[in-house]
């Protein structure tokens, strides 16, 4: 298999994602349990691919590092973000480099990121509090142009759910629920 | 010069490259199969299935009837290679693990025997079961199952589940209230048996599916109690369903083998694992497969004529406490019987008078059905639940799933029932539940 990703299968979900649309919803979801200090517990929960249900049983934990009042037990938010967006990119560039035939030797995706804390902290100043930009080298090797990767690339920026949700405005609609313990 | 020439599925091509375009663009949709050319037998009862469909009289010499393929391994040419790069290697023959013309054949047999777009057999009823289940679960999975299952699936979900991180909840098979509470959120697959074993109990397919459906799980259907002309469990609902071939479907007693039948998208699915578990049908039994399975329509027919025959003698009898057969108005399940079978079978439970010893004392007494496990075959079999089945079980534990002393489960064959009758009649003349009673 090209890749080690079938295309015959790829065609076919798609196939059958354009006549049962159905087919394409996917719901996703973690929890998040505080641990101690900054680090916390993320599990996955089970997804919908579809009308169907799969199990996950990931769990992985964030934590900052002691610099930042944290024990550096995990990865932190800022490089799960990066990782999330890094990986789903991966996904967009290596599908369509296989549905257009091309063979990839290796695909490296570098990621960089500044964050003036200045924003978190509420220090007054023209900061943001998120990142401004996020900066990315993809390194390939592969039997395709420069021309082709850098069509490919364009590509799989424009269909990643991860690269879009980073680039166009999103709802966060979160409420809080609580119990009162005494201190 | 390059070779070319397809061997397999000419109708099976990769999807055309994209060129510029995105995923969209790809154009291979998934269709049933994989057939061996010139198939097509349009729409038939279950007889003229089972006699013509699959079966490929041989191109070159016009000897009528499937060959017997008998090859590990085929001539590799340019589209068998594209096939393994595009990931359609299910559609031409490479490696015989991976396919051959004799599975092929019968798999199409059987696929249209079950109404489905696409069938594979293995090596046995174990080897479809395992490869099927491990295809729809993922990390963490649980399954709710049949507390009735058959020993060897049970020993799959008590015994290599909990290695693989998984877990199933065991519940009666006919308490919906009971299965709906066991699902959980990692819940994925809903198994059960069309039949149970050895109370015949009737399950209500479509019952299950509606859950499954409700709560977005897969339904998977053992139906080897309940072949296709039978019952189609797909119709009833069924997600995938799974036999062991080795009893009706085979029907001769004489081989060993699986099959998982069900829609494309599913049964692609299992293929990996039918490749990474190993457990593929020798060609040679592929062809007995084949042959046995011409003539399932009748042989069910035969085995519901014996059997109901039988079980209308048994229940009359004075030694005979109790008898379970499907079309008996006093099975328990006899309403979701009408709805669900098209056909009897040839299994009767019953419970002699006197206990496992007056049971014992019976089926040594029989001259016809041969004391030994299995079922389905043209020759009657019977065996006690006591001693092989539930032999695992305290008597207390077998009473607790209504398998109660003097169980006796019988496959009827398709012998002529008045010899069966006459056989049956001097073996229970044989026994005397009475001194059995003293001696206990």
């Amino acid at each position: 298999m090209r890749n080690s990703l079938p295309t015959a299968a790829l065609s076919e979900f798609v196939n059958e994602v354009a006549s049962a649309p159905q087919e394409a919803l996917m719901d996703y979801g973690v929890v998040m349990d505080w641990e101690s200090g900054t680090r916390s517990r993320a599990e996955a929960k089970p997804m919908r691919v579809g009308p169907h249900r799969v199990s996950r049983s990931f769990t992985w934990k964030v934590d900052e590092p002691r610099q930042l009042m944290g024990n550096n037990h995990g990865p932190n938010p800022q490089e799960l973000l990066l990782s999330g967006l890094g990986a789903c990119m991966m996904v967009a560039f290596v599908a369509g480099a296989t549905a257009e035939g091309i063979q990839l030797e290796s695909v490296r995706i570098d990621m960089d990121a500044t964050l003036d804390l200045r924003g978190f902290m509420g220090i007054g100043s023209n900061a943001p509090v998120g990142f401004p930009e996020i900066r990315y080298t993809i390194h390939v090797a592969a039997d395709a142009t420069p021309e082709q990767l850098a069509c490919l690339h364009a590509k799989a920026v424009a269909h990643s759910p991860n690269a879009q949700t980073i680039l166009n405005p999103v709802a966060l609609r979160g409420e809080i629920v609580s119990t009162r313990s005494d201190a | 010069m390059t070779d070319t020439k397809i061997r397999g599925d000419a109708s099976s091509q990769g999807p055309h490259l994209t060129t510029g375009g995105w995923l969209n663009d790809l154009d291979r949709k998934r269709a049933a199969g994989p057939f061996l050319p010139g198939h097509g037998l349009a729409a038939a009862g279950p007889s003229t299935t089972a006699v013509h469909a699959g079966t490929h009289d041989d191109a070159r010499t016009g000897a009528v009837g499937t060959p017997i393929y008998q090859a590990s391994t085929f001539l590799l040419g340019a589209d068998q290679y594209g096939s393994i790069e595009q990931g359609f290697a299910r559609d031409r023959f490479i490696y015989s693990r991976y396919g051959n013309p004799s599975q092929w054949a019968v798999q199409e047999k059987l696929a249209a025997l079950e109404g489905a777009d696409s069938a594979i057999v293995f090596s046995s009823g174990m080897a479809a079961i395992t490869a099927t289940v491990m295809a729809l679960v993922d990390k963490g999975a649980h399954v709710v199952a049949s507390a009735d299952l058959y020993g060897g699936t049970y020993n799959l979900f008590n015994q290599e589940f909990p290695t693989f991180g998984m877990s199933a909840t065991l519940v009666d098979p006919q308490d919906f209230a009971a299965i709906e509470a066991a699902i959980r959120p990692e819940t994925q697959l809903m198994y059960f048996e069309a039949i149970t074993n050895p109370l015949l109990k009737i399950i209500d397919i479509p019952r299950l599916a509606e859950i499954a459906r409700r709560h977005g799980l897969r339904l998977v259907i053992d139906g080897t109690f309940a072949p296709p002309v039978a019952m189609r469990a797909l119709e009833q609902g069924a997600d995938v369903v799974v036999h062991s071939a080795s009893k009706y479907l085979n029907g001769h007693s004489d081989l060993i083998a699986g099959v998982a039948a069900g829609p494309r998208k599913l049964i692609d699915m299992i293929w990996p694992r039918l490749l990474n578990y190993g457990g593929s049908l020798d060609p040679h039994a592929c062809f007995l497969l084949e042959r046995g399975l011409k003539t399932l329509a009748i042989r069910m027919r035969a085995h519901e004529e014996n059997a109901h025959a039988l079980a209308r003698y048994l229940e009359s009898h004075p030694k005979v406490a109790r008898v379970f057969y499907p079309l008996l108005d006093s099975h328990p399940d006899r309403a979701v019987a009408r709805r669900l079978l098209k056909n009897g079978t040839g299994n009767v439970t019953f419970f002699v008078q006197g206990g496992d010893q007056a049971a014992l004392a019976l089926v040594n007494a029989l001259r016809i059905p041969k004391q030994a496990t299995s079922l389905g075959g043209v020759e009657s079999l019977v065996s006690l639940p006591f001693n092989t089945s539930q032999a695992s079980y305290t008597a207390r534990q077998r009473a607790a799933i209504g398998i109660h002393p003097g169980c006796v489960r019988l496959s009827v064959g398709i012998e002529d029932a008045a010899d069966l009758i006459a056989d049956f009649e001097q073996a229970l003349a044989q026994i005397h539940p009475a001194k059995e009673a003293i001696h206990a």
